[in-house]
């Protein structure tokens, strides 16, 4: 702990005194050296976090991070912050629960306030049909002892006042499904916290050195090629989000993954008026909505609708989601957008994860988290480094295995079929 | 984005529907067939349907990773 701050009340106050700012860089810069005992490829959430947990839970001490660009500036800054553990599936709703009651002690855990804010997220129904849906989902939920509410129009109005029920729609809100324990969480300090926690306990990280490839002899993987040289590693995971289909083709493997873009906006700061996170799908779309501490309505829709690494997100789509915002609360009408952004989504076939070998005995992969990878990092981390340290995938994570596409498992929670870029 | 339909012309890429990335030509399990994708990050081969024109399949040769459109021709089924 030596060379680290330790965050408290009392050092936000003694800093507040200081003439001259008393906090340091919260992880040192690293330069790469030739030979670790766990290379992870990827400083988002995911690779952060596995980090984290592979030095602290298993005591590994020769780990690095490695990333092509800075910390955070993948997906794990470019999401809309939500968490939540509302699925269908078990073997979904177990695992995103898991990541949710994590979430809840994260803070105290990274000595990092994460500002995790259980303030509810509801997705509303507009026909008796998504009513059924949300009844079946939500008695799915209770019966593995998560928290859902089926709230009908009358409690829908006093959960959520700032939704006038009475405004003429095209689709008209008759209900929802609530999970209380749901909310936000500050994706920023997530990353920053993770990154600061994991170099408190020896991870090293190492920013803007791209991978180019993997280091493999007689078969065998050795270690990973980067713009900096080689690096030798006993163990080397992959979570790189978007680009895990084009490290898939890197390797000369193919993936039951498809890269999509999904944007995301967020306008000017205005007084708060919005008090839960509100999911609203109509027709052939959807927009999620919630108001950032800093005042800021930060909105979501669904994917751009084709494969796409650019990271500029389709004008039309954009308009769709402030049209669903403005449908929802018409009281947003008069709001400037402040900034809009797109991030590079790795969709599966059935929508939920891939934690697995990749290829290699000593080459893992953890990704495929399609747009719901942000909630999933605290779990997915832990158990990525358990798989990783023991060479044994944990129960939680095995239905996220590889050959599911093959077995016939697939874990298609929406219905969809293998086309992600419906999901 | 914009794409240039053979029949209409260059149309706003709202106009499209993208269906899905063309499987290749070889052969493979059937499971392979649906879930697997070659994800060439400059290259994809992908079946597209203006939907909101004349309702042609297309079949649209594009870079994902700079999103330049490299072709854009009738999907003509092959006998």
């Amino acid at each position: 702990m030596t060379g680290y701050q330790r965050y408290s009340a009392w050092s936000l106050l003694k800093a507040a005194m200081t003439p001259q700012t008393p906090w340091r860089r919260m992880w040192p810069r690293s330069d790469p050296k030739d030979r670790y005992e766990v290379v992870i490829v990827g400083a988002g959430g995911h690779g952060l976090a596995t980090a984290y947990y592979l030095a602290r839970e298993h005591g590994i001490s020769r780990i690095c991070v490695l990333d092509r660009s800075i910390v955070g500036y993948g997906n794990v800054g470019r999401n809309t912050t939500v968490v939540r553990s509302n699925y269908l599936l078990p073997q979904n709703h177990y695992f995103y629960e898991d990541s949710l009651r994590r979430w809840e002690s994260l803070s105290a855990e990274l000595n990092f306030n994460v500002m995790y804010s259980p303030r509810g997220v509801i997705e509303l129904a507009t026909s008796d049909d998504e009513m059924n849906r949300s009844a079946q989902r939500g008695n799915a939920m209770r019966l593995a002892g998560i928290d859902a509410a089926l709230l009908d129009r009358r409690q829908l109005a006093a959960f959520a006042p700032e939704v006038d029920l009475d405004y003429p729609r095209r689709y008209p809100i008759i209900g929802g499904l609530l999970q209380r324990r749901g909310g936000t969480v500050r994706h920023d300090a997530v990353a920053w916290g993770y990154a600061r926690a994991a170099a408190v306990h020896g991870v090293e990280i190492v920013e803007n050195c791209a991978v180019t490839g993997l280091h493999v002899a007689g078969g065998v993987a050795l270690g990973v090629e980067t713009e900096r040289g080689t690096i030798r590693a006993e163990r080397i995971v992959f979570a790189v989000a978007g680009h895990t289909g084009a490290i898939g083709h890197l390797l000369g493997m193919r993936l039951p993954i498809e890269t999509h873009l999904l944007q995301a906006a967020v306008t000017e700061p205005v007084k708060p008026f919005l008090n839960t996170v509100l999911v609203y799908g109509y027709a052939h779309t959807e927009v999620y909505l919630s108001q950032s501490d800093r005042g800021g309505v930060v909105m979501g829709g669904s994917l751009d609708g084709f494969p796409s690494y650019t990271r500029e997100g389709q004008w039309s789509r954009l308009e769709q989601v402030v049209q669903g915002a403005v449908a929802l609360l018409p009281q947003m009408a008069g709001l400037k957008l402040l900034r809009h952004w797109a991030g590079t989504n790795d969709m599966t076939m059935d929508g939920s994860p891939i934690i697995d070998r990749f290829g290699y005995e000593n080459v893992f992969l953890n990704g495929g988290w399609c747009y719901g990878g942000f909630k999933a990092i605290p779990a997915s981390g832990a158990a990525c480094a358990r798989f990783v340290a023991t060479g044994t995938a944990p129960d939680l994570i095995r239905p996220y295995r590889l050959s599911r596409f093959h077995s016939g498992h697939v874990l298609d929670e929406r219905g969809m079929g293998p086309f992600p870029a419906l999901q | 984005m914009e794409l240039r339909c053979p029949f209409c012309g260059i149309r706003a890429v709202s106009e499209f529907n993208f269906r899905s990335v063309a499987p290749e030509r070889k052969e493979q399990p059937a499971s392979a067939l649906v879930y697997e994708r070659v994800n060439n990050p400059d290259c994809s081969l992908e079946y597209w349907q203006h939907v909101e024109g004349c309702r042609a399949w297309l079949l649209i040769t594009r870079n994902p990773s700079s999103g330049r459109v490299d072709d854009v021709r009738f999907l003509v089924h092959e006998a």
